[in-house]
């Protein structure tokens, strides 16, 4: 129910930026419909078969709607979920590869339970193979940290 | 005819270049692994190595070109075709969508009768004679349905989309009204950014990052790579899984021919069908597995077997699978409409190199089409070949931690976004699509249709707006030949079979519905 609903939110919002279907845009083609026709009519669709979605989880409720299975699958999803949005938000500050191995080096020393070489191992070989693969062989610069002006390599 | 074998000796000769071969090689180890891991699909894994193909199509590496970057990517969907059956039979876990129906009989025929390596062989084999027959009819058949699309004008194209809309939503998929939801959704997010034709800012709500539009790698690879390893987290963690060893010998094969040689009427039907049933657009390797299974049942004398291990329950669906797979391919190349989720990926690919899949690309770009077509030829043979000699080494993958492959696997799916246009805001796209694609798939909404929807949704709003200049602003336009009025009578028709469904299941009371197709 929850998900058919922000479906239809975000339909209402899409049609109303859209709202510009109901009149001619000065330097549209004899016959054309203009910019707004489409995404109006599509978000309008989108909106009309949430509607019903919703109406039938009404009427008929489906058990796996709105709930996860347990307070563990709930966990496991976080576990992943947390550290990738941290992942992501870090690469300002630490760039690609400092990120990366605090992240591998997070999964191992915290899911994996290994020792500090197997930790390390983890946290490093990973970069370095992504180092040469993307910078090295196909010559793609990713993001550096925000030491790498003051001559720190990553 | 001898145009055709002239133009495929011509691709044999492109195929066959060192680089082609280097790249497919990977390509195809590439598609097993990624087959084999159960948080990451053959549609993700082409769809994450999209930004790799890209500096491979430029001509970065020396002799590599857009055929080149074709062939790795097809090279990791038939990888990725043979390998998610290998864990589905060992490990009872499949490493696919489309392997999910050999959990039916593969696994117990590893298990119960303790034969893991005729269910490999079996199962290997029959996807090899799928393919090989699929891509015959490819070769024979993909330049005649190309010449008659040339003759296609803004009103055939339109009525072409909206075909393969109705497709999506009309055959296979479980919830028809959630269906059409993600269709909309998918050409709601198309429509971000400039309008083609006019020029106007729609959607970016004064966003000027937005002005260049959702791309649909990021999304892609959010939707497929993290949405994939979410619900997997959730759906196994981190659990015991039941464990087969596996070894292969000449006493496997030799038993597969065998079992094959009394199937091979099975086989090679199912595989004319899984190609027909693949050239319809919007259909991939999982819907036609459950159609093959079905078939399978259907032909066998002795139904008792199903379930316990029967060869058919394997080679069935693995031929009807692969040959989808491959056909999947030809209205991608020749419509420029994908037949699946992994050909709306590859086709992302084409027009990323600076390629218009459609039937222009057999005439502008014959080398890449006859390199193509040719290296699948090679591509299903080295994998055929590597699955005989790798499989213990491919089930070992399964023994990598899951501290370790997960975080490389988003490690990777953010990389692979980020590098596409040095851009974190497709690295947010990523993420915030990757819980998208968990949170829809939860909740059974099919990924499908908002992929191929956004893939081709601005093609389709520009067809039909030039349609509708064309005509002065006529819907008459649309019926103005008897292909398009074929089109969309065929169209309503597949739109109007959930209905009948509906009706007929009313009619006749409850009964046991198939799994629904994943992809």
């Amino acid at each position: 129910m929850g998900t058919a609903a922000a479906i239809v939110l975000i339909a209402a919002v899409a049609m109303f930026d859209s709202r510009g279907v109901f009149t001619t845009l000065p330097g549209t083609s004899p016959g054309d419909v203009g910019p707004s026709w489409y995404p109006f009519w599509a978000a309008a669709l989108m909106g009309v078969a949430a509607v019903f979605v919703g109406y039938r989880t009404m009427v008929t409720p489906q058990p796996a709607e709105g709930a996860f299975a347990t307070r563990e699958s709930v966990t496991s999803v976080l576990k992943l979920v947390i550290p990738m949005f941290l992942y992501a938000f870090s690469f300002k500050w630490l760039g690609f590869y400092l990120a990366t191995i605090v992240y591998m080096g997070f999964f191992a020393a915290y899911l994996g339970r290994y020792r500090w070489w197997g930790v390390l191992a983890a946290a490093t070989l990973t970069p370095l193979a992504i180092y040469l693969l993307f910078e090295v062989a196909f010559r793609l610069i990713l993001p550096k940290s925000i030491f790498y002006t003051m001559g720190f390599p990553l | 005819m001898l145009d055709v074998l002239g133009n495929l000796g011509g691709g044999f000769a492109t195929a066959l270049q060192p680089i082609n071969i280097a790249f497919l090689l990977i390509g195809v180890t590439l598609g097993l692994v990624i087959g084999v891991l159960p948080g990451l699909g053959g549609t993700s894994g082409v769809a994450i190595l999209l930004p790799i193909s890209v500096v491979v199509a430029r001509g970065d590496i020396a002799g590599a070109n857009s055929t080149t970057a074709v062939i790795l990517l097809c090279g990791i969907y038939w990888g990725a075709l043979f390998g998610g059956v290998i864990t589905s039979i060992l490990f009872n876990i499949p490493g696919e969508p489309w392997a999910v129906v050999l959990l039916f009989d593969g696994f117990p025929l590893a298990k119960r009768k303790g034969k893991p390596g005729l269910a490999l062989t079996s199962s290997f084999l029959s996807s090899f004679v799928g393919a090989f027959i699929a891509t015959v009819l490819f070769t024979f058949f993909a330049q005649w349905i190309a010449d008659k699309a040339l003759s296609f004008g803004p009103p055939e194209l339109f009525a072409v989309f909206v075909l393969s809309f109705t497709t999506l939503v009309g055959l296979g998929a479980e919830s028809p009204i959630k269906a059409i939801a993600m269709l909309a959704l998918g050409l709601l997010l198309a429509a971000v950014g400039f309008d083609t034709l006019t020029g106007s800012q729609r959607m970016n709500f004064g966003n000027i990052q937005l002005l260049a539009g959702i791309g649909f790698v990021p999304v892609t690879i959010g939707l497929f790579g993290i949405g994939e390893i979410l619900a997997s987290a959730e759906e196994q963690g981190i659990g015991y899984m039941e464990r087969i060893s596996a070894r292969l010998g000449f006493k496997d094969l030799f038993e597969a021919l065998g079992a094959l040689r009394q199937r091979l009427w099975l086989v090679v039907s199912n595989s004319v069908i899984g190609f027909l049933f693949g050239v319809l657009p919007g259909h991939g390797a999982t819907a036609a597995s459950f159609l093959g299974y079905g078939l399978a049942r259907q032909y066998a004398k002795d139904k008792s077997e199903f379930g316990k291990g029967e060869i058919s329950g394997i080679m069935g669906p693995q031929a009807t699978a692969d040959a989808a797979g491959v056909a999947s391919l030809v209205p991608m190349i020749t419509l420029g409409v994908p037949g699946s989720p992994t050909s709306a990926v590859i086709m992302a690919g084409l027009f990323v190199w600076g390629l218009q899949p459609g039937p222009l690309l057999f005439i502008q770009h014959q080398d890449f089409v006859w390199g193509l077509i040719a290296s699948i030829y090679l591509g299903h043979l080295f994998t055929f070949l590597i699955c005989l000699a790798a499989v213990p080494l491919l089930a070992s993958i399964m023994r990598i931690p899951y501290a370790i492959i997960t975080p490389f696997i988003i490690t990777i799916s953010i990389i692979g976004s980020y590098s596409l246009n040095n851009s974190m805001l497709d690295v947010a796209f990523t993420i915030i699509f990757g819980l998208v694609g968990y949170w829809l798939r939860k909740m059974k909404y099919p990924l499908a249709p908002l992929v191929v929807a956004l893939v081709l949704g601005d093609s389709t709003e520009r067809e039909l707006r030039k349609s509708l200049i064309a005509g002065q602003g006529s819907i008459g336009i649309f019926f103005s030949s008897p292909l398009a009025t074929i089109m969309w009578v065929l169209a309503i028709v597949i739109l109007l079979l959930p209905v009948l469904r509906m009706l007929r299941a009313r009619m006749t009371g409850p009964s046991v519905r198939p799994p629904a197709p994943a992809g």
